[in-house]
Order: C-alpha cells, then structure tokens, then sequence
C-alpha cells in the first residue's frame, strides 16, 4: 500500500507550467528518490504534497485521504531553503518548531536532548542559532525534520552543508528510518547519494514525468552490451566475441559483438590465462542517464 | 488550539525577553523623568530666596507677627525686612541685599494698593508670601468671618454642567484634558511598536525561510491569529507596565502635590476606552501582518507601515477643531472611520457626552474592519508567504484563488 499516491497533479504559474500530469507512488520503507534538473517542477510538486499550493487539477492522497492538519504532524520537511529563526537559542528555536508538530515540551525537550547528543550539537544548545556555522545549522535543521518521529519525511538536497563524517550519519539515520518502515522523499542533484541510497526513482523535467521505477529497473534499462574488467595480469589484444577493448583507469571496457554473451567472454577470458580482479556488466551511472534523458529532451 | 498557544507563547518571549523590548519599556517613562527632573531643575534654579524689603506707611506692618511658614526647596520662606524710608530701600536694592521692595502707602486698608519696585521681577513665591504676611497683620482682614476667609482663601472653582446632569466638568479638573492626550499617545506608541514587531516578524520569516517549516505544520490561519494575539499581548504587557509607572508617579506627585491626589477617571471612560481600543488595537496587528506578507524586506515593508501611522495622528492635527466642537461633523466623521476613530473617540468622550448609539456604532465599525483586517491578512499571508523577492499586490491579495 502507498503512503503518498499522487494522481495527475498540474499546477501552472502564470504562463509557465511548472507540474504537468504528474503521476507517482510511495511505499512505507523506502527511500524514494525525485531527481530532476533545475525548474523541473520539484519542488512545486513537494508543495503540493504538503499542501503548501494546491494543484490546479489531479489529486494527492497522504496515508489515505487529503491531507489534514492531523496528518502535517505525520510529516517531516527539510526545505531547500533552509530557515530557523536567528535570534533565539538553539534548544529553544527546536522545542518551539516541535510543538508546532504536535509534541509535548517535555516530550520534545526530552529527544531534543538525544538528537543534539547524536548529531554533536548538545554543548551549542544555548548559543543563538546564527552563530552557529552553516553545517551545524543544517544538522539542527534536520532535527527539526526528524525529531517528531514522522511517517514520511521530506528532504531537499539533505547533504549540501554536511563534511563526509555529518554525510555518512545523515544516511545511516535515513537508511535507519527507511528500516523502521518511514516513507522518505529525497530530492537531490548528488546522483552518487541516490545510487547508494534510493530504491525507487522519479526523475521529471519540465513538469513531466521521465523516468519512474526502481534504480536497477532504470539502471538495466539503460545498459549497453559492454562489460568492465580489472584484470591482475596483461590483457591479450584480441578477445573472441569483443569488438573493441578500451582503457578506463586501470579498468577495461570490452565492447562485446552484436552476437556474444557475457559467460562466453568471461570462459574466453579464462581460457587465455587473464587472472581477474573483477568482471562486471557495464550498468551506466545514474548520473549519465540523468544527463543523456535531459539532454535528449531539450533537443527534442 | 495548543499550537495556537505555542505560537502567542513563543510570539511573546521572542520579544518581551529582549533587551530592546526593555529599552523600549524604559524608554517613555525615562523621558518623562527626564523632562519632569529638567522641569523642576529649571524652576529651583529660577527661584529667589534673597530678602524683599518694604516701607511701610500705612503702620499695618509696625509691628507684624512675623510669617510662619514652613521651608522646602520649593517654597523657601523668604525673609521681609523693613525700611524707614525709600532711599535706603533703593539702595539695599541696588546692591542686590534685597531682589525687591513693597511700598504700602497711608491708605494702604482702605485702597488695599501696594507698590512693588524691583530690578528683575520676583517670582510667585514672593507674592504669595508677602499677601500672606500681610494678611495676618490686618485687622480688617482677621476680623473676618473665618467661613468667608476660607472662602477667599480657597478662591473660585467653576463647574460646568450639562443639561441632563450626566456630565459635569470642574476647573480644578485640568488633567481630563490631558487624559486623551496621554491615552492617545500611549496607545498609538503601543500599537506602533507591537505592531512593527509583528511585522518584523513575518517579513523575517519570509527572509530566514522558517516560514516553509511553519506552514507544514499549522495553518496560516491559526499562524496569524496566534502572532496577533502574541503581539497584543507584548503591547499590552507595555501598556500595563506604563500604566504602573504612571500611578507610581502620580502616587509620588501626590506626596508633594496635594491637587495630584484628586486624580480619577471614570469606570465608564476606561470601559469605552478598552472596547474602542481593544478592536482598534487588533486591526492594526492585522494589517502590519498583511504588509508583512506582501513586502519581502523589513525596510520596505517599514516604510509602508509608517503609511498608516500618519493617518492614525490626523486627530491630533485637528485636535482644536475636535475640543472646540467635539460633536461637529468632522469630528463625529473621523470617529466613524476606523484608522483615526480610537484617538477621535477618546478625545470626543473628554469633552462632550457621546450619545450611546454613536459608541456602539463606532465599536461595531472597529469589530468589523478588525474582522476584515484579520481575513485580509490571513489571505495576504497564504499567498505572499512563499513569495521570495516578489510583491505581492493588494489587488492579487482580493482576487487571486486561495
């Protein structure tokens, strides 16, 4: 069952569409990625989840129904701008932004304290937020998406500000949170953060719809009959079956016949005595096809 | 409704727990001691308690009671020294041992004129005193019927009626003039600076981008009316700590002043005074929110509210017409319209009686556009709210789909 069915959301600014005939799905325990370039409509359609704007036509559904003010406590958001009030001190501004999602003081006090314990921000909790350094701020901000616990969670470009030691605890406690059984909405341009940790995708472009379904399904769609080998020892300069062996940084991508199949290419390359490090299937990375899909459609 | 709470309660320490609210707390009734202090500074130094000299011809003062009166820094008694005749007073005079001297001539009981000679003239002090020292050294005058000599003493206090008996007004009544003033100017100050942290506010959570976290958690409505009541409640907070100032200081006054104890205000007055306020008060907590979510930066947004201070004062430019005739039609005209009625009515209530139907209707008219303010803001808001760098126009605010 789905925890957000969108069904044919359009929303138009003036002359510019920004969402056109959107369709699209997601599961509790999963981490959905919503990819696209600039202007393609991310975050109007996030919007529209949230209520923020309503679409002209189509309709969201949130765990089950239209969303309600009960439900805005079910929802976490990290926007892409981010924003905590300035002024006041840390703790404060958290505690505040978390009654605003239904929690008790005490309660929210109380896992307040655990957050800002796990994301090193415990002995900054009096300082004034904006005298904190923009990572810290960020890392306060995903506390406020988090702390209340929510069904699904909302983020936009979560990694931006984070140093690789902050990046790697975000995506342990998203991947965490996925495994608790949460819906997490991740829109990102790091496509090496999507590989890792997406299992489905979206990627729109102009309001539309491109491409939609798993990160292998889309990956294997994309996949050309190449295969990438490290050997241990030289390659022979013709191998049965390969048109072409070109070299990629101490890596080797054999460009197989119309005819060949990848077993026979790895038995051909056994026989000849090449010791092997690896031997993949070439699958493209989600960042070329991201690039070749945009690409193609602005020509078009 | 408990994120209501949150809201006004956050609304509220955001702002009374900061040291510019203090400074801002402080700042009227410092300027009042300021210029109280400046006042009594002037009036001490101006005060002359050199001897004053005079010649008495009449034999009233051949053989006075001296004057008993008791010193203070204000009222110092002054000595009255006697001279056989006027030269020598002259010259006590011209070498400043005396600031004045009195000639009371032979028929000084039956014409009761003196002569004063002095080089810069005495202040009231020394008037008050030698009338007084001559007085009790007048027989014609103790011979008096102590009743009518309280009487004089005491002087006139005129008081004016109205026909139907509902309103009367005294001369030694003068602070009821005053009342509106200071009620006014307290009111407008209060409305101004809560209302311009309200819009400080909303325009700063357009800037920080906290707003988008605000809207996915409550709703613009129930953001609005918990900053207005959060705001309302920083400018009352001002308007009681003042309040508590004022009576402090009239309480002091009073040690000193006698008149000062006598101060009262009606119950009635200040009942109208908090239903014409109170709506007045929402109003423009409204619409500062509304510029707040239309502007997308504080200066301007700032300036645009400054736009409604204006007009909000236009009673006090035309304060002599209002008080000269209080029910005319300009007066009952800027009554009925809401940005210039709460300083209209207070002025009007100070000087005339207005009828009961006008008051209700004046409240009415502020309960409405308070409402309208409120539904305007709340629209201004859900649109302008993620607006980042565009204005919004009062014309899209009306017509635009929510």
């Amino acid at each position: 069952m789905s925890i957000i069915e969108v069904s044919n959301i359009s929303k138009r600014f003036g002359e510019v569409k920004a969402v056109d005939n959107l369709s699209f799905e997601v599961h509790p325990g999963e981490i959905f990625g919503l990819l696209g370039p600039n202007g393609a409509g991310k975050t109007t359609s996030i919007r529209m989840i949230l209520d923020i704007f309503e679409p002209d036509s189509g309709q969201i559904e949130i765990l089950g129904g239209p969303m309600n003010e009960e439900k805005k406590n079910q929802i976490g958001y990290l926007p892409e701008e981010r924003g905590l009030y300035q002024e006041i001190p840390l703790e404060r501004c958290l505690t505040f932004l978390a009654t605003l999602k239904g929690m008790d003081e005490h309660d929210a006090s109380k896992k307040l304290k655990d957050y800002l314990e796990r994301f090193d921000l415990f002995q900054y909790r009096n300082a004034k937020v904006k005298e904190l350094s923009k990572g810290m701020q960020q890392k306060a901000q995903l506390i406020t998406t988090l702390v209340h616990d929510p069904e699904i969670v909302i983020i936009d470009e979560p990694f931006t500000a984070l140093d690789p030691v902050n990046t790697e605890m975000v995506k342990d406690m998203l991947e965490q949170k996925r495994d608790e059984g949460k819906a997490i909405i991740m829109s990102t341009h790091q496509m090496n953060q999507v590989e890792e940790l997406c299992d489905r995708i979206l990627l729109i472009d102009h309001g539309h719809r491109v491409l939609y379904g798993t990160l292998q399904e889309i990956q294997q769609g994309f996949a050309s009959r190449d295969i990438m080998v490290t050997p241990l020892s030289n390659l022979p300069d013709r191998i049965e079956g390969v048109r072409e062996i070109l070299k990629m940084n101490g890596r080797f991508r054999l460009v197989l016949d119309e005819t060949s199949q990848p077993n026979r290419i790895l038995r051909n390359l056994i026989n000849s005595g090449v010791e092997l490090m690896e031997f993949e299937i070439a699958v493209p990375p989600l960042n070329e096809i991201f690039i070749k899909v945009v690409k193609e459609r602005d020509e078009a | 409704m408990t994120k209501v709470w949150h809201i006004i309660k956050n609304e509220y320490t955001k702002h009374v727990f900061q040291k510019r609210f203090l400074l801002s707390l402080l700042s009227l009734p410092g300027l009042v001691v300021l210029m109280v202090g400046v006042g009594l500074l002037v009036a001490l130094l101006s005060i002359d308690s050199s001897p004053v000299g005079y010649i008495d011809h009449s034999g009233v003062l051949s053989d006075p009671i001296p004057l008993e009166e008791e010193s203070s820094i204000f009222e110092p008694t002054i000595e009255f020294r006697p001279f056989n005749d006027e030269q020598q007073a002259r010259q006590a005079l011209e070498q400043e041992e005396i600031q004045a001297y009195y000639i009371l001539p032979e028929d000084y009981p039956q014409t009761l004129d003196v002569d004063l000679v002095f080089t810069e003239a005495p202040g009231s002090e020394v008037q008050e005193q030698f009338d007084q020292f001559v007085k009790q050294n007048l027989d014609s005058y103790q011979a008096l019927d102590p009743q009518i000599k309280e009487r004089l003493e005491e002087g006139s206090v005129i008081t004016i009626s109205s026909l139907d008996g509902s309103r009367e007004m005294r001369q030694d009544q003068w602070y009821t003039i005053f009342t509106p003033f200071v009620a006014g100017i307290m009111f407008f100050v209060v409305v101004m600076t809560s209302g311009g942290y309200l819009l400080q506010a909303v325009v700063e959570e357009k800037e920080n981008r906290t707003m988008e976290i605000l809207v996915t958690s409550v709703t613009p409505s129930q953001l609005m009316t918990g900053k207005i009541i959060g705001n309302i409640g920083v400018g009352l907070t001002q308007l009681v700590i003042w309040i508590l100032f004022g009576w402090i200081g009239l309480f002091v006054a009073g040690l000193f002043i006698p008149e000062v104890q006598n101060i009262s205000i009606s119950g009635e007055y200040l009942g109208v005074l908090f239903l014409v306020l109170l709506p007045s008060f929402v109003m423009v907590a409204a619409i500062m929110a509304a510029i707040g979510a239309t502007m997308t930066e504080t200066k301007e947004a700032q300036q645009i509210s400054s736009l409604f201070s204006l007009p909000m004062m236009i009673p006090y430019y035309m304060a002599s017409v209002i008080i000269e005739n209080p029910n005319s039609p300009l007066a009952v005209g800027l009554s009925y319209f809401p940005i210039t009625a709460p300083i209209t009515i207070l002025m009007r209530m100070a000087f005339t009686v207005i009828p009961a139907w006008q008051i209700a209707i004046n409240i009415a008219i502020l309960v409405v556009f308070a409402t309208l303010a409120i539904w305007f803001a709340g629209r201004a808001f859900r649109l302008g709210m993620l607006r980042y760098g565009k204005k919004l126009s009062i014309k899209e605010v009306l017509r635009k789909q929510v």
